[in-house]
């Protein structure tokens, strides 16, 4: 079952910038997607297309089969089905962190749905233990840390429940404890059934979720959509949307060149010296699924 | 740049004062464990009394009650009191001053300061030839001042047992609409955020200044930065009502209540009540 499409999806801003071009894409329930793309191309605005906070210029926005317009969005019954439904975390924590206390930031989602003040309360103890921020329920969200922004951001989104989870470059800037936190939790709500859109630039993400992989260009249009295997194997693909670049890098004393990415393009494994030259065998650290289906 | 240097460091002044109003509303003191809304109705009843009490030394009564209470809740006593006894000179007894004289107070002179060869008439005011504080002025004097003190004493009990929040929330105890309060709140949230961004992008602009900057530069300089701050704003703005709108916002706000009261806190209540009274009492009898 499709929980959203998109067809033909075109948005600039001020009708002059263009931020989508003719985009088509669609998500099944329970799925795992990540659209992955350079600055500029769109990510953010795709996710935030999707969840109806704006409008595309040109196409349609299908949720569960029912188009989604400013119009429909304006009836208090299908703001609160939609919204109930549809969940985002956006890039800058500090924009959706707008309450007094972590505690009422957990509570505003809720509350505003109409959820009652007890299960809303419930709710909102239950998602801070789930975020590990139980004790932090009282404190000022400007005086908190960017990972803990963050958990909270998360936190806030998924206590209205959503079905699909729209999260916008959820590991930027954060250390890499509350990274491996983050995509733990991706795993375990993926695996719990709920359906997660990612809009992100970061492929070793992209290479620990494994999820569905869609390429937005820096032409604002879908490139290529297949799995991480298809995707971030394709060299000439990453090079063109300009996910990867040549940079230098250094083994002991040894100071090489090549393409950023070292998922499928570079190994590490051997020790001895490569002559500078781009390994392409097998990384260490790399899925081992994809590694078998390579190997064949 | 000293005028930017000294801007900056008020600046950064805001937003440290803020994390020490949060740390001393934490405290585990007296005050600190009642419930907000307790504490904003003792603000709005204790500074009615101070405004009624007409003796002064039920007024210094007050003050007393007032230190006692700062002292076992923990708080910084030096440095509140530093705060009260400026504002109570600058706006108590400073403007209060000239109203001692016997120019704006008729009354028995217990200082003089000038003798005139004979009395005059100016415009409303007749001015005397003896010239001194007169009795009534002065008590009108020490009576605004500590007036003064006391309100100013009791804010600053509340501000810094409370965390700032909970005391915008208890204020829906008064009707305030919730609407309101969360502009308030967004309002004071962003202040704190925009401090930051203000702070950092001035220290950039620092570190790539070389040697004096002509004063024109320096108002360029500060213009653009201006204009930049008014965009970020903006752009905050749209991007947060957006993140509102995300979770269920319809322009209608509602923020969660409060549980209901403790008997600790409806017997702290009573308690507080009663003390109030009780000076508006003794003030006939001290």
């Amino acid at each position: 079952m499709k929980i959203i499409e998109l067809h033909n999806v075109s948005y600039s801003f001020y009708d002059m910038v263009p931020a989508l071009s003719g985009v088509s894409l669609s998500v099944s329930e329970g799925d795992l997607l990540a659209v992955i793309g350079a600055n500029g191309s769109g990510k953010s605005t795709l996710l935030q297309v999707m969840s109806g906070l704006i409008h595309p210029r040109e196409g349609r926005v299908l949720f569960r089969g029912g188009e989604v317009t400013e119009k429909r969005l304006g009836e208090r019954g299908f703001q609160r089905y939609f919204r109930e439904r549809v969940g985002m975390v956006f890039q800058s924590s500090d924009v959706q962190l707008f309450c007094p206390t972590v505690l009422d930031e957990i509570l505003f989602g809720p509350l505003q749905l109409g959820i009652t003040a007890d299960e809303a309360r419930r709710r909102a103890v239950e998602t801070m233990e789930m975020m590990n921020i139980a004790h932090l329920k009282d404190r000022p969200t400007h005086m908190l840390s960017g990972g803990e922004k963050k958990r909270v951001a998360i936190g806030s989104s998924l206590a209205v429940n959503p079905e699909l989870l729209l999260l916008d470059e959820p590991a930027s800037g954060l250390d890499p404890k509350t990274g491996s936190f983050l995509t733990d939790l991706i795993i375990s709500l993926s695996e719990s059934g709920k359906t997660i859109v990612i809009a992100t630039h970061d492929l070793q993400l992209v290479d620990h979720l494994q999820p569905t992989v869609a390429v937005l260009s820096e032409e604002h249009r879908i490139e290529k959509v297949g799995t991480v295997a298809d995707v971030l194997r394709d060299e000439e693909l990453l090079v063109k949307v300009n996910l990867v670049h040549e940079h230098k890098h250094r083994h002991g004393a040894k100071v090489h060149s090549h393409l950023h990415a070292h998922y499928f393009f570079h190994d590490h494994a051997p020790r001895h010296d490569h002559g500078g030259e781009h390994g392409r065998t097998s990384p260490p650290h790399e899925h081992p699924d994809a590694g078998a289906k390579r190997k064949k | 740049m000293t005028f930017i240097d000294r801007t900056i460091t008020t600046i950064a002044g805001i937003i440290k004062s803020s994390y020490v109003q949060w740390e001393t509303a934490g405290k585990n003191g007296l005050f600190q464990k009642l419930d907000p809304r307790v504490k904003v109705l003792f603000l709005v009843y204790f500074i009615v009394i101070v405004s009624l009490m007409r003796s002064l030394a039920a007024q210094l009564a007050l003050a007393a009650f007032v230190f006692i209470v700062i002292a076992v809740s923990r708080l910084d006593v030096a440095h509140l009191y530093r705060r009260i006894a400026g504002f109570a000179f600058f706006f108590g007894f400073l403007i209060a001053l000239p109203s001692a004289f016997n120019v704006i107070t008729p009354g028995e002179i217990v200082l003089p300061v000038a003798e005139l060869a004979r009395s005059h008439r100016l415009w409303i005011y007749a001015i005397p030839k003896e010239i001194g504080l007169t009795a009534e002025g002065c008590f009108g004097v020490a009576m605004l001042t500590l007036r003064v003190a006391n309100s100013v004493g009791l804010s600053l009990l509340v501000i810094h047992t409370t965390p700032f929040f909970e005391i915008l929330r208890a204020l829906k105890m008064l009707r305030v609409p919730d609407t309101f309060l969360m502009i308030i709140i967004l309002s004071y949230k962003y202040i704190f955020i925009f401090s930051r961004t203000v702070e950092e992008m001035y220290l950039a602009m620092k570190s790539r200044l070389v040697g004096p900057v002509d004063g024109a530069t320096v108002r360029g300089l500060i213009a653009g930065r201006i204009f930049l701050i008014f965009k970020k704003s903006q752009t905050r703005y749209e991007e947060t009502y957006r993140a509102m709108v995300g979770r269920g916002f319809t322009g209608d706000i509602i923020l969660p209540g409060f549980p209901a009261f403790s008997r600790r806190d409806v017997a702290a209540g009573l308690a507080l009540a009663l003390v109030g009274a009780a000076f508006l009492v003794i003030q006939h009898f001290i």
